[in-house]
């Protein structure tokens, strides 16, 4: 069964172009979505998107402001 | 140098530089921002920033920092030629729901404010005592546009879109998106307020560059819409009408 990060990961290689990353790469843990260069509305439907897959109330806000990706996969798991 | 120059040496930024008046529609300014690499650009724009805005500078990689750095270094130059003060004057707080506003001094201006950017173009509005929200996209291609239209659309924009293939269903993606995304940042609530639940007027929709809306759960304010994108970008302004705008439509 994959991790929460290799299902967020897929939803990253998905929807989001970070800056600097290549598709299929390992997540940077230590980076935030908000300072990855990805758009506000890439952001909005990423969010929308982890909530369909980790069944979990997301909002984009929310998503927007976990500091790190790290804290966003620790949110999803707690 | 000229206008780092004004700013540091005498507090009054001159216009020009890497940004240039875009359009000006209904009291409020619009800025184009070339945010083109240049080196000795960006140096001139990061020492315009002060301590907190370098530490959010620090955060990003290095395309968002040079369009941070060149965005707010032009905002801070447009703000101390409207507010006819010094750079050093000028810091900024936001709102509970994280909009920003200026402060000269230590007091609150009455100057509202929005930024926007993508890829190499930036857009600053400036207006007075009304609240602004701009958008920019700049017309790249996507390899994925079915989650953000599904996320972001309301039923007869994703009708809208459905029908429509290739450039043309990009065109209007991005027309509508910096509508909306216009709007949200006008009200200054963020993404809390969802994009799917409410639509762009259906007269802009089809193609009218300007209108007026409401949302849905706050049918007592108006707000002005109008298109400013060219061929390069697609973009929006939205700022509040006074409350008779509600009567004048």
């Amino acid at each position: 069964m994959a991790t929460t990060e290799e299902r967020l990961r897929k939803l990253v290689d998905d929807n989001l172009e970070i800056e600097g990353r290549a598709q299929g790469t390992p997540l940077d843990l230590g980076s935030s979505l908000r300072n990855s260069g990805a758009s506000s509305v890439d952001l909005v439907a990423f969010a929308k998107l982890v909530v369909a897959e980790f069944n979990v109330d997301l909002t984009p806000e929310d998503c927007d402001n976990y500091s790190t990706v790290g804290e966003l996969i620790a949110a999803l798991e707690a | 140098m000229t206008n780092a120059h004004d700013i540091l040496v005498t507090g009054t930024p001159a216009a020009g530089g890497w940004w240039s008046h875009h359009a000006g529609w209904a009291g409020v300014d619009v800025f184009h921002v070339d945010l083109s690499p240049d080196a000795a650009r960006e140096a001139e724009a990061f020492a315009w920033l002060d301590q907190d805005e370098r530490s959010t500078w620090e955060k990003g990689v290095p395309e968002v920092r040079r369009r941070f750095s060149l965005c707010r270094a032009a905002l801070r130059a447009i703000l101390c030629r409207r507010l006819d003060c010094r750079n050093e004057w000028l810091s900024f707080g936001a709102s509970s729901q994280g909009k920003p506003f200026a402060v000269v001094r230590g007091v609150p201006s009455p100057v509202s404010f929005n930024v926007s950017h993508s890829g190499r173009h930036g857009l600053v509005a400036v207006g007075y005592g009304k609240r602004v929200g701009v958008d920019i996209e700049e017309r790249a291609s996507r390899r994925n546009l079915a989650a953000p239209i599904e996320a972001t659309m309301g039923p007869d924009e994703q009708a809208e879109l459905a029908a429509l293939r290739g450039a043309e269903r990009l065109r209007l993606f991005y027309r509508l998106w910096t509508f909306k995304e216009a709007l949200i940042k006008a009200l200054g609530t963020g993404f809390s307020t969802d994009p799917s639940r409410f639509q762009v007027p259906a007269r802009v929709r089809s193609g009218v560059a300007c209108g007026t809306f409401t949302f849905p759960h706050l049918p007592s304010i108006a707000w002005r819409l109008q298109e400013i994108g060219n061929e390069q970008f697609a973009a929006a302004l939205a700022c509040e009408l006074p409350s008779e705008g509600l009567k004048s439509g």
